[in-house]
């Protein structure tokens, strides 16, 4: 116990692992913001989608640009890829001629077969794709920080200012417009706002990963959560946890992958939640 | 109660006129065709015809969901705008589907309501908290305030959306046959609760409804349509005998039995 103990503490003082609590955090917070609009309006899988999407886009990247050039950076590149997807998907599904699954599901498709396409042609094996499918958190450079940083600063001020409208778009669209909201414009910004959180959650814990950072958080609130305010404050904390946890785990067990680890956590406060929630109506019948 | 301001009321501008409107939905489908017609203010009105007779479309495009694809529409004498459209209340068919799971208190639910009279951010002001005290105990649903809106039951979850109709301080109030799924006691309440807001608060009202005999207890005037206008006028000039046999091609029967408690 006392070796373990003082295993993590000297694993803490090391700036690698300092980084890796730090994007962690960033990232737990951003995700799990936006994983409260994400699953309430039924989108799940489009962290699925877009991440995907981002690979596409990445592969892309890699192939016309280099990392070395500020414009050109496959970063950048796949960036505005994956902007361009969540615009498309949500254009998709305005449309009704698709559902939401399905125009994830396409776009899914066609970011996968693309990165596949892009990256055998132009025999761009110097490319990680094992480090871009399930991320390398403890690789994490301070340029990953800020970016991710200044995203999720962007995503906090928007959700804060246009919380009402946000609120009651994803409540009920007809009623919103039925109240003079122009509930449109909020559809494409959850979208863009998922889209940039995914583009720099992506080197972190990987394309497979991303998807459940932005479906656990809020799917665990909603278990317990009796409103909409504790819903929002309450996946924070889920996120954070399984963050934090995920990555002591991996500390503890150096053979872990963190993004397995964080994921089971989150996976395992899922679980709790609902067993919660039963015993709870059990007691209230 | 059709009393004698009837006629007064009547004659004062209109709070919605619809001018030749007609929807044709994707796939050639004619929802509605040639709707003229005009609402006046305190009003109460009575909308009925058939199942698929364009009820719902013809709300909608009152309250500017729906485009009409001929003619147009006018709210308190302009063209529908965001500002007008806060004028106006309007409570669904289904307000809330259950199934949504939706983690929304009956308190924030009614405060929804005030968000397009509010700033940005996060926060209500004091006016918004105490408007919903009082459109809370207005339909006597206080004690729900904490629930969460998917535990509640038909009546309740009407009654919770009456209220967030009437945080806005409505002129207008547009109800889509919002008694469907509710037990007969819970309406006869419900019913009283319409009558009182429009008699004591002048809120112009318009009720879709499948029965008759609630509309003819209720309704000062009656819009009564089947894709298109089969009449508009006083309860008390409407011989249902002559016009539902004509707009409900003879089903007249099974609506007269569905008569209001």
């Amino acid at each position: 116990m006392e070796t373990t103990l003082s295993s993590i503490l000297t694993y803490l003082s090391a700036g690698f692992i300092q980084r890796a609590f730090i994007v962690g955090i960033l990232m737990a917070l951003l995700c799990s913001l936006l994983s409260v609009y994400i699953v309430i309006k039924r989108l799940s899988l489009i962290g699925d989608g877009l991440a995907h999407t981002a690979y596409g886009g990445l592969a892309i990247g890699l192939a016309i640009g280099s990392v070395e050039s500020m414009l050109s950076n496959p970063f950048l590149v796949g960036g505005a890829i994956v902007i361009v997807g969540s615009i498309m998907i949500t254009k998709a599904i305005r449309s009704a001629r698709f559902s939401g699954d399905a125009a994830v599901a396409v776009f899914l498709e066609l970011g996968l077969a693309t990165g596949i396409f892009v990256t055998s042609v132009t025999r761009n094996y110097g490319f990680n794709l094992n480090a871009l499918l399930f991320g390398s958190i403890l690789l994490v450079t301070w340029t990953q920080i800020y970016a991710t940083a200044l995203v999720l600063v962007l995503t906090v001020v928007l959700i804060f200012v246009f919380y009402k409208h946000l609120l009651y778009t994803i409540f009920n669209e007809v009623q919103a417009s039925a109240a003079g909201i122009v509930t449109w414009k909020f559809d494409y910004l959850l979208a863009v706002l998922a889209g940039t959180a995914v583009i720099v959650s992506i080197p972190v814990v990987g394309i497979l990963l991303t998807s459940a950072l932005f479906v656990l958080p809020a799917l665990t609130s909603l278990q317990l959560a009796r409103s909409f305010k504790q819903t929002i404050m309450m996946s924070p904390v889920f996120g954070l946890l399984s963050i934090i946890l995920g990555i002591l785990f991996s500390i503890i067990e150096p053979n872990a992958a963190p993004g397995g680890t964080i994921v089971l956590v989150g996976l395992t406060l899922l679980l709790a939640a609902m067993v919660t929630r039963k015993i709870k109506s059990l007691f209230k019948h | 109660m059709c009393g004698c301001p009837i006629i007064s009321t009547l004659t004062e501008e209109p709070i919605v006129e619809l001018n030749d409107v007609g929807v044709k939905y994707p796939g050639n489908i004619q929802a509605l065709e040639h709707i003229t017609l005009k609402i006046s203010k305190g009003n109460f009105v009575g909308l009925i015809g058939p199942n698929g007779a364009g009820k719902s479309t013809l709300l909608s495009v009152i309250l500017g969901i729906v485009k009409p694809t001929t003619g147009y529409v006018r709210l308190f004498g302009k063209p529908i705008s965001p500002q007008s459209l806060r004028k106006i209340g309007y409570v669904p068919q289904e307000p809330y589907s259950k199934g949504s799971n939706f983690p929304a208190s009956v308190y924030e639910t009614v405060l929804m309501g005030r968000i397009p009279y509010s700033r940005p951010f996060p926060w209500f002001g004091r006016e918004d908290h105490r408007k919903v005290e009082e459109a809370l105990k207005r339909l006597d649903i206080e004690d729900l305030k904490n629930r969460k809106i998917g535990e509640l039951s038909g009546g309740q979850t009407q009654r919770v959306f009456t209220a967030k109709a009437l945080v806005g301080e409505p002129k207008m109030l547009i109800f889509d046959e919002p008694t469907s799924g509710v037990d007969s006691e819970a309406k006869k309440e419900f019913y009283s609760i319409l009558e009182q807001l429009n008699r004591d608060f002048g809120i112009t009202t318009i009720l879709s409804i499948h029965d008759l005999g609630v509309v003819t207890k209720l309704a000062r005037t009656i819009i009564c349509i089947n894709r298109t206008l089969y009449f508009d006028g006083l309860t008390t000039g409407f011989n249902s005998n002559v016009i539902l046999p004509k707009v409900y091609n003879f089903a007249v029967e099974v609506i007269k039995h569905g008569d209001h408690p």
